[in-house]
């Protein structure tokens, strides 16, 4: 069985429009974070956070009035994964885990029928917030700047540009897409937290592979076919390898999906980023990595130094 | 061929080797499944009978992360400022304002508290000796007379959390210094919450005690053992006892020392014997010496623990009468451990709010490690009374019921300087150096977080993650033999060996076992998948290029080599910085992640091209689909 026979499509011709459309969704995405900002988690925030299983499903407004003699009304609260389990979440700083006990408290107060027991307490302390976004921060660039370094050394320096352009790209994408999805459906909570930042960088482990594989193709294409222009190059390559791409990303997608689907709440916004990631570091590789690469030569020879 | 046999055996060595690594876990999954499937007392005789190799297993099996198992991880600071504060002396309104100002700062600002607190002095031009150390000190020195006391801080905070843990009896609990001002405790599979607080907060209780006599010591420990046997206590105990009617409590607690699993009278041999008649000196074994000690194998300790609380075994003991156990282990010749069961006095002669200072030294004469103490006014007059009535006796040094030491007063000590000698190692007089300044100074900690995963929600993570990968695998292997044949089943081979050896280092780095973990393996699967994909497409064009089977197989290999490399490499090194910056289930992630890519080149480039050859050598063609 194959997907495709030998072929032979002009990938790189609509490259242009490629670009709009990415810079289009990325922008949306930017709109978005600027408009909802962005949904940090309880891990980069500080704060409280408490998930409780009920043995049958509370009203969100009542649980709300419960918790108002705490002084924490204006708490985040939602359900966790079912209609049982509900989180609450408030940046209140306290002494020790004070905070948690005040909400656990007013709660079995506010319910005296209702039996609960704890799923989950988090208190992360303010500096400890501040430090994992940092972290969080140099971690990405650490990753960014050592493939830069990486593909400059084992290709040319411009490849490895290409690369890091398009893994921008799949992050912003990515964080873009997260970001407009966010609270849209029911139950799915695309908060960035320490796991998913986890999943960029993984994402943009995934990419970059992905990215390799076809400047591999193409180093080795240009010493084949000397007489091709760089474009025909670059368009044989990604055809030589298109079986593989939908094979391998095509399978990494799936299984993806099924961690995402059947995962369990915990590492659910982790799955989405990577999901999503996957499909933009595909893309990416093509219309992001090669095309710079491509259109980089191409001025360069307009313009003969 | 020669070199393809070195190949095969070095697989088949990676494959012994990750079996051996997992046998453990297998063990463990085994007798859990064993004690499950009994109930109540016989999965208690069961645990006894093949304890040893239970808590073998337990030791070197694959661990669980607490997202995994559920429990409890608190990361605790040392309140530096708070520290300063507690250490400083003649404090007057300044310097309380000053105080007041750095906690008010330190809450939004970056920098570190010392500096800050220094600065905070300079600027209003007041000398920081006027608080600290003598009074011609420099602001330098005291600076570093600071930085110190912080890491000594720390070192104290350490000790009395280990010290507690220790007591609560958490199986594998996890202890360790981040950076210099922080401590991560790690408690798994904890279910009561409150308790474990209060391991983590409030002073250490730092205490002298006399030793009861060592006579009295072993009289009572007899009439434990009397009373476990069913003869009446006589003299030796309260009167109390003597109303008792012969009833069946001291059948439960005897079940409660053996744990039910002698079988009486059948046991004819010495030691049977000596255990029916002496049930409660099996498991103490009183000193030779006439110490008035005890020692338990730290495999009984559990069980005499209990007994020990057992009402019935607490009327037996005098008031005023108390035992308390070693902090630390010591091993026997046959390499056991044993405790140390100390008889004391109930109420302590001085607390540790007298010592003003400790220090760990070495004795000029003979170079023994020796620690320095002193005392206070108050306590030194106190301290000259209670050694000079106690000449020849002994006092047990005790951190929150935990005997760190039990020297024997030589003479009456005048002056609130103590000298205590008999440490075995510096490290010994070190401890005991910490020790006596935790009960002195309070090592201020705050809890800068906590998370606690419920028990539920880690069955409920394990159960889905499980499933997850067993989806992922499934779907993986049947499409690679759709899309590819019997070359797909080669590759779906070395992805088998895959997951084999990622779980076999796993368990052989004693690493831990996260739900991001479990994602590394999926996502492993997923990637893994790629060098086969790779590899089997270029077989493919170079067989369409009118290649034989075997130079196509080769020069695909060959071919594939370069992109295989640089991909994984690449991955690998995000590995690498997702492990440097991330914390603990990120960390999870990153390590299933590089192990997995290290797995998948051994296997995707080593086991499938065994295999390939293997066929063609025997003229068998597989199909590349």
């Amino acid at each position: 069985m194959r997907f495709f026979k030998k072929t032979n499509i002009d990938f790189l011709k609509p490259r242009r429009t490629m670009y709009l459309l990415s810079a289009f969704v990325i922008a949306a995405g930017v709109v978005s974070l600027f408009v909802k900002g962005i949904d940090y988690g309880i891990d980069f925030r500080g704060g409280t956070e408490i998930v409780l299983q009920f043995e049958q499903p509370l009203e969100i407004g009542e649980l709300r009035t419960a918790l108002g003699t705490t002084g924490m009304s204006q708490s985040e609260i939602k359900t966790f994964g079912s209609e049982n389990n509900i989180l609450i979440r408030t940046t209140e700083q306290g002494e020790g885990l004070i905070v948690g006990d005040r909400i656990k408290n007013a709660i079995q107060e506010g319910f005296p029928d209702s039996k609960f027991i704890v799923l989950k307490e988090d208190k992360i302390g303010p500096k400890i917030g501040e430090e994992l976004r940092r972290d969080a921060l140099y971690a990405v660039i650490a990753a960014l700047v050592v493939i830069l370094g990486y593909i400059a050394i084992r290709f040319k320096f411009i490849y490895g540009v290409g690369a890091v352009a398009a893994l921008f790209h799949d992050v912003l994408v990515t964080l873009s897409v997260m970001s407009l999805l966010d609270g849209v459906f029911p139950h799915l909570n695309l908060e960035i937290t320490q796991e998913v930042v986890a999943a960029f960088l993984t994402l943009v482990g995934v990419s970059v592979n992905d990215t390799v594989v076809i400047f591999d193709r193409i180093r080795e294409n240009l010493k084949i076919y000397r007489t091709m222009s760089l474009g025909e190059v670059i368009n044989r390559s990604v055809n030589d390898t298109l079986n593989r791409t939908i094979i391998t990303n095509g399978t990494i997608f799936v299984v993806l999906l099924i961690l995402l689907l059947g995962g369990g709440e915990v590492t659910r916004a982790f799955s989405f980023a990577l999901v999503v990631g996957t499909i933009a570091g595909t893309y990416s590789t093509i219309y992001i990595a090669s095309a710079i690469v491509l259109d980089w030569s191409l001025r360069k020879k307009k313009i003969p130094a | 061929m020669k070199n393809q046999l070195s190949r095969i055996i070095l697989i088949l060595a990676a494959v012994a080797l990750a079996l051996v690594f997992l046998y453990p876990t297998y063990e463990d999954y085994r007798h859990r499944q064993n004690i499950l499937a009994l109930s109540g007392p016989d999965s208690l005789i069961y645990f006894e009978q093949n304890e040893d190799g239970i808590l073998q297993a337990r030791l070197n099996r694959i661990k669980l992360g607490l997202d995994l198992q559920g429990g409890m991880r608190v990361v605790l600071e040392v309140d530096v400022l708070q520290l300063m504060d507690d250490v400083a002396k003649n404090k007057d309104d300044n310097f309380r304002s000053i105080v007041a100002e750095v906690r008010a700062e330190s809450e939004t600002n970056d920098e570190s508290v010392v500096p800050l607190f220094i600065r905070k002095f300079q600027d209003r031009g007041i000398r920081m000796s006027r608080y600290y150390g003598n009074i011609r000190d420099s602001d330098e020195l005291i600076a570093a007379f600071l930085g110190d006391e912080t890491d000594k801080a720390i070192d104290r905070a350490i000790e009395i959390v280990r010290n507690r843990v220790d007591q609560y009896r958490v199986s594998e609990p996890n202890i360790q210094k981040q950076g210099g001002r922080r401590i991560i405790v790690e408690l798994p599979g904890v279910k009561d919450e409150q308790e474990v607080r209060q391991l983590l907060r409030g002073t250490a209780k730092l205490e002298f005690r006399l030793m009861r006599d060592p006579d009295i010591a072993y009289r009572v420990m007899q009439s434990i053992d009397n009373f476990l046997v069913g003869k009446v206590a006589g003299d030796t105990a309260k009167p109390a006892a003597d109303a008792r009617p012969q009833d069946q409590k001291p059948r439960d607690a005897l079940a409660e020392l053996t744990g039910g699993a002698t079988s009486a009278g059948s046991d004819t041999s010495q030691e049977g014997k000596f255990t029916q008649e002496h049930p409660f000196f099996t498991y103490v074994i009183p000193d030779q010496r006439n110490s008035g000690e005890g020692y338990v194998e730290e495999k009984n300790r559990d069980r005499v623990i209990r007994l020990l609380a057992r009402p019935d075994i607490q009327r037996l003991i005098p008031t005023d009468f108390e035992f308390l156990w070693s902090a630390k282990s010591f091993s026997s010749s046959d390499g056991k451990k044993f405790y140390t069961l100390y008889a004391t006095k109930k109420t302590p002669e001085l607390t540790g709010g007298v010592i003003v200072d400790a220090r760990a030294s070495v004795d000029p004469e003979d170079n023994r490690p020796i620690v320095n103490m002193e005392m206070n006014s108050e306590g030194s007059r106190e301290w000259a009374r209670i050694t000079g009535a106690n000449i020849n006796k002994r006092v047990a040094i005790s951190l929150d019921n935990s005997v760190f030491s039990a020297p024997t007063v030589q003479n009456k000590i005048v002056g609130g300087r103590s000298r205590i000698t008999g440490m075995e190692s510096p490290g010994e007089a070190r401890l005991l150096e910490i020790v006596l300044k935790a009960g002195a100074l309070p090592a201020p900690v705050a809890i800068i977080e906590q998370r606690t995963v419920g028990p539920s929600l880690g069955e409920d993570s394990i159960r889905s993650g499980l499933s997850a990968t067993a989806y992922a695998f499934i779907f993986t292997v049947l499409f690679m033999i759709l899309y590819y044949r019997s070359s797909g089943l080669v590759a779906d081979a070395a992805l088998l060996f895959n997951i084999l050896f990622i779980l076999g280092v796993l368990a052989g780095f004693q690493a831990t076992l996260t739900l991001p973990g479990i994602a590394g393996i999926i996502l492993t699967i997923g990637m893994a998948v790629d060098a086969n994909v790779l590899i089997n497409e270029r077989v493919r064009e170079e067989l369409a290029g009118g290649k034989t089977m075997r130079a196509a197989i080769d020069a695909g290999y060959d071919k594939a080599f370069s992109a295989i490399f640089d991909s994984n490499i690449t991955t690998f090194l995000i590995g690498i910085i997702l492990y440097q910056f991330g914390s603990g289930p990120v960390q999870g992630f990153a390590l299933t992640l590089m192990i997995g890519i290290a797995a998948t080149m051994f296997s995707a480039l080593l086991i499938t091209r065994v295999i390939f050859n293997l066929l063609t050598d025997r003229n068998i063609s597989p199909s590349f689909g």
